[in-house]
């Protein structure tokens, strides 16, 4: 009978597996056991506010009425190459590249004028500001050599 | 005018929305008297429109005859009206299309070509051609069918996103049927614009002193002998005020026209800038803030950002999916005052389509009707929305522009006819009702 296979290995987790794992795995809580592992590869725990913000951006259709009306997307000559819908779409999905965006995302004088300007409703400036604190405490990323990554300069 | 007491504005109409719809209807109702309150988020999806207004596409003459569409916008709604019974043009009747055109040809007058007896028939920037009912004067003279002589398609050295070349072998298919022959050139920019640059950027840029002329000046450089009229970019400057067509045209020596744009569009942020200033002209007080009015009723205070707004009648202009009017979050729903959404399959309309999963009404074959892209309010022949049983919601709430269901609005050609039709139908109505 397959079920009693099934039942029998989920018996061995419960019983033997899993206190035996919990006995000898490293203290503290996950997100202390993930940053411990991972913070170090330049990978940061997704936390609720980052997810609710990734949320709200996922909104974003790439209309470009937000940069019609952004001064730093004219000053800012990163912004203005990469678009600010990409700014803060491309970046809120991979940590490892956000620092890469830091210069790009400190230029924002959150003067929150592109809020009115989303159609869908993107809560831009939250988003942007979100994600400047995330670079701001983000570790720089190491390239595989062990030599921190190459940064964006602004020309 | 709209009285700001301590409690917050007191107004006539409340218009929610600020695209086509809610400024045709807030301008309507403006012009019967009322004291009007537009609230609206953003710039909606006129903002992301071609910048042309069309009515209702002819039919038999699209999509590889456009230059037959000869018939004026009033004889081609009724032709969609006679095939789409759930299309608003049909539910509501096209007695008032004429007058509703005439009006919003009037108030954005400044903007926009005089309208003529035939459709304009407008290159866009992928080398087809659609017919406008109205279009914005920077187009007029790209007209297909008043073109004399050959049409130069003016490529700008640098700027990728117009390809002089596919626009021209685009238009070539139309000179066996009445069209232009099409030349492409490349115009060098003038120094002081960045080629790279976004196309509103490059808009304000050609605002600048001495960068149209430069303009036209290189284009005249360039131009095939004879050469009738040049289309250019959709980037011929944001305000219509600095007269970047005009001026371009004078330096080049023949009349200059910009295609129509796909997203991001400045003859779209042109137009929906035109409606907020319009509405400001008017006295009409713009409130930058979404509504969310729950079960509010007309004649109760809704929180506009803050701002409680007491209006004795209400017109719902939120647009569709970009627009936020209807959402879709699991189903589809109406976010501002929880209406019923109604998808349409075929001729079997209800509410409970709506309910499904959003991804089940899309239908393979993509010629075929999607009830997804026609969901929207009921309305009766007021425009009053309708709940699921067909009753009125209130004697004093309208809908206009998209957020009305039973047209495919984005694809099918009558987007910014049926938002002028229904805003200045809902606008007088609630300018009536508010008495």
């Amino acid at each position: 009978m397959p079920s009693l296979r099934a039942l029998a290995y989920l018996g061995w987790r419960a019983v033997v597996a899993h206190p035996l794992k919990r006995a000898f795995r490293q203290p503290g809580t996950g997100l202390e056991r993930f940053s411990a592992a991972y913070v170090s590869e330049g990978l940061v725990p997704t936390r609720t506010e980052d997810r609710a913000v990734g949320e709200a951006a996922s909104a974003c259709i790439a209309c470009g009425l937000c940069e019609a009306g952004c001064d730093l997307a004219r000053a800012s000559p990163e912004v203005r190459a990469l678009g600010l819908h990409a700014a803060f779409r491309l970046y809120s999905r991979s940590a490892t590249e956000l620092p890469l965006a830091r210069d790009a995302l400190a230029a924002c004088a959150a003067c929150a004028g592109c809020d009115a300007l989303c159609p869908t409703g993107v809560p831009i400036s939250r988003v942007v500001a979100h994600l400047h604190a995330a670079a701001g405490r983000a570790p720089r990323a190491r390239a595989p050599g062990g030599r921190p990554a190459p940064q964006v300069v602004p020309a | 005018m709209t009285a700001t007491t301590p409690e917050g504005l007191q107004a006539d109409v409340l218009v929610v929305g600020g695209g086509m719809a809610g400024a045709i209807a807030a301008l309507a109702a403006r012009a019967a008297g009322a004291r009007v309150v537009v609230a609206r988020r953003s710039p909606g999806a006129t903002a992301l429109s071609s910048g042309a207004i069309s009515v209702a596409p002819h039919r038999p003459a699209h999509p590889d005859e456009p230059l037959f569409a000869r018939r004026g916008p009033l004889d081609a709604a009724r032709a969609v009206a006679a095939t789409s019974p759930d299309h608003p043009y049909a539910r509501l009747g096209l007695d008032a299309l004429d007058d509703a055109l005439a009006f919003a040809a009037r108030e954005l007058g400044g903007l926009l070509a005089p309208a003529l007896e035939r459709p304009r028939v407008l290159a866009t920037a992928f080398g087809s051609a659609v017919s406008a009912a109205l279009c914005q004067r920077s187009m007029e003279a790209g007209d297909l069918l008043a073109v004399r002589g050959p049409l130069a398609v003016a490529g700008l050295a640098g700027h990728l996103a117009f390809d002089a070349g596919l626009v021209a072998a685009g238009l070539a298919r139309f000179a066996a049927r009445g069209g232009p022959r099409a030349h492409a050139v490349a115009v060098d920019l003038p120094a002081v614009v960045a080629p790279a640059a976004k196309p509103y950027d490059l808009a304000r840029a050609l605002e600048a002193p001495g960068a149209a002329e430069e303009l036209g000046e290189a284009l005249r450089g360039v131009l095939p002998g004879g050469a009738g009229a040049a289309l250019l970019p959709p980037v011929l400057g944001l305000d219509p005020a600095a007269r970047v067509p005009e001026r371009v045209a004078a330096a080049a020596g023949l009349p200059v026209a910009e295609t129509l744009s796909d997203v991001p569009s400045v003859p779209g942020l042109r137009l929906q800038r035109a409606l907020d200033d319009r509405l400001r002209e008017a006295g009409v007080v713009i409130v930058t803030a979404a509504v969310a009015a729950g079960w509010a009723a007309p004649g109760e205070a809704v929180d506009a950002g803050g701002t409680p707004v007491r209006a004795s009648a209400w017109v719902l202009a939120t647009g569709r999916f970009v627009g936020g009017g209807v959402a879709r979050r699991g189903t589809l729903f109406e976010p501002a005052l929880r209406l019923p959404v109604q998808a349409a399959e075929g001729r079997e309309a209800g509410v409970h389509l709506a309910a499904r999963p959003a991804a089940s009404l899309t239908v393979r074959d993509r010629r075929a009707p999607q009830p997804l892209l026609s969901a929207g309010l009921r309305v009766d022949a007021g425009l009053r929305p309708l709940d699921e049983r067909g009753r009125q919601v209130h004697a004093c709430l309208f809908a206009a522009g998209a957020v009305i269901g039973g047209h495919e609005q984005a694809t099918d050609g009558t987007g910014l006819g049926v938002a002028i039709l229904t805003g200045w139908l809902a606008g007088r109505a609630a300018a009536a009702a508010a008495r």
